[in-house]
């Protein structure tokens, strides 16, 4: 039996539908389960957050929702070593619940994804690249060094911003895993001005993590943008084939023990 | 000489996130009566800047007549009971809307808490500073201003 994947939506979430179809495709059990019933959370094995303006961002981005009724059992699993992952304001949730780096008690943030650099939203394809030894994410299982996944990051706060100690905790316990690459793995300046470049923070068990860009719009051809999709024009088969970004959701389902197709 | 002028900016009609403020607080056993916010804008000026308040004013990015009032504050510093959540490492803007304003060097943006007791009294320090330490601030990256 297929492990059993909850996807929770908070009011202003936007990302979910495509998350469970991801996840689907890589042969999870994946539901969604709305903001008015907690508890239903108690019956699955992993979460997934996805992206969205939760509560619009009110107060922090991802702020109202870490501290919301929905975030209990989440956060509860969590500590139970569950796997979580956290995408694009799914991740700042987990950085605002202290979930990641996870340095200091549940609820009290030690690191956020604060607004970018220039303070602008930014929507721009990119890649990101495991730092990390594969053995230190079991949330992802099956990746080989420096593993590379394109996405997509379209965010108005995604900069890991930290106090400078707290960075070289990061840096030092193996939290930085992902930072932001070209298509051949090599280190590029992340969009948003991120601190080390991060894209991605785990925590110290490399069960919860909490990842900036979106696989899940990179996770079929119809996806693309330009040349690449121009080159399958017409070509149906083709235009639904899984891209790269499905390779992410894979690896959370062979973690999960799932049967992996796409 | 150089001054700072500072603007609050609040809202006429409710305050949908103050008010969601209010809730998580209370979901946090934090006593809150009712939440107050509130834009504040200060403006790092060369001195005699005539009529800052009408610049001010004609940016919609800042003040919508419709909907919010713009008052100057006396004071660079939050009033009693108030708190202001500013981010640690902000580079102080030079422009508005890609719009620069003669005479104003640096902009910079907080925004104002005070919270207030069912009476609409301040609520007691110890109080203020719990919703702060876990709430209205992230200290990772903002800093809170009393």
């Amino acid at each position: 039996m297929s492990a059993r994947v909850a996807v929770p939506v908070f009011p202003g979430t936007n990302s979910e539908d495509e998350t469970v179809r991801a996840l689907h495709a890589v042969g999870l059990d994946a539901a969604l389960v709305h903001w008015s019933r907690p508890e239903e959370l108690e019956r699955f094995d992993a979460f997934v957050l996805p992206g969205g303006f939760a509560y619009e961002d009110r107060v922090r981005a991802g702020a109202v929702a870490a501290h919301d009724a929905l975030m209990r059992p989440v956060i509860a699993a969590a500590q139970a070593g569950r796997f979580v992952l956290g995408i694009c304001n799914g991740a700042q949730i987990l950085a605002e619940a202290g979930l990641v780096p996870g340095d200091g008690p549940v609820g009290r943030p030690t690191a956020a994804f604060a607004p970018n650099a220039g303070g602008r939203f930014r929507s721009v394809h990119v890649h990101v690249r495991l730092t990390v030894p594969p053995a230190r994410l079991p949330i992802l299982g099956g990746l080989t060094a420096g593993a590379l996944f394109p996405a997509w990051a379209a965010h108005g706060d995604g900069r890991l911003a930290a106090p400078p100690e707290e960075l070289d905790r990061i840096r030092q316990g193996g939290h930085l895993a992902f930072v932001y690459a070209d298509r051949e793995g090599r280190p590029v300046a992340a969009p948003n001005g991120s601190a080390l470049d991060a894209a991605a923070l785990c925590n110290a068990t490399g069960t919860v993590l909490a990842i900036m860009p979106h696989p899940e719009r990179d996770a079929w051809t119809f996806q693309h943008l330009g040349a690449e999709r121009a080159a399958v024009h017409g070509d149906t088969a083709a235009i639904l084939a899984p891209s790269g970004g499905i390779a992410f959701f894979a690896a959370f389902a062979r973690a999960l023990g799932a049967g992996v197709a796409a | 000489m150089s001054a700072v002028r500072t603007f609050a900016v609040t809202l006429t009609i409710p305050d949908n996130e103050a008010f969601t403020a209010y809730e998580t607080l209370a979901r946090l056993g934090i006593p809150v009566g009712r939440l107050v916010r509130a834009d504040v804008w200060q403006f790092e000026t060369d001195g005699g800047v005539e009529d800052l308040a009408t610049t001010v004013g004609s940016f919609e990015t800042i003040f919508n007549p419709n909907k919010h009032r713009l008052v100057e504050r006396p004071s660079d510093r939050p009033e009693p009971g108030e708190v202001w959540i500013a981010s640690r490492d902000e580079a102080p803007a030079t422009r508005v809307a890609g719009r620069p304003i003669p005479g104003v060097r640096a902009i910079r943006r907080r925004t104002s808490w005070r919270l207030l007791d069912e009476s609409g009294a301040d609520v007691p320090p110890d109080v203020r500073a719990r919703a702060v330490e876990t709430f209205l601030c992230n200290p990772a990256f903002q800093v809170a201003i009393l």
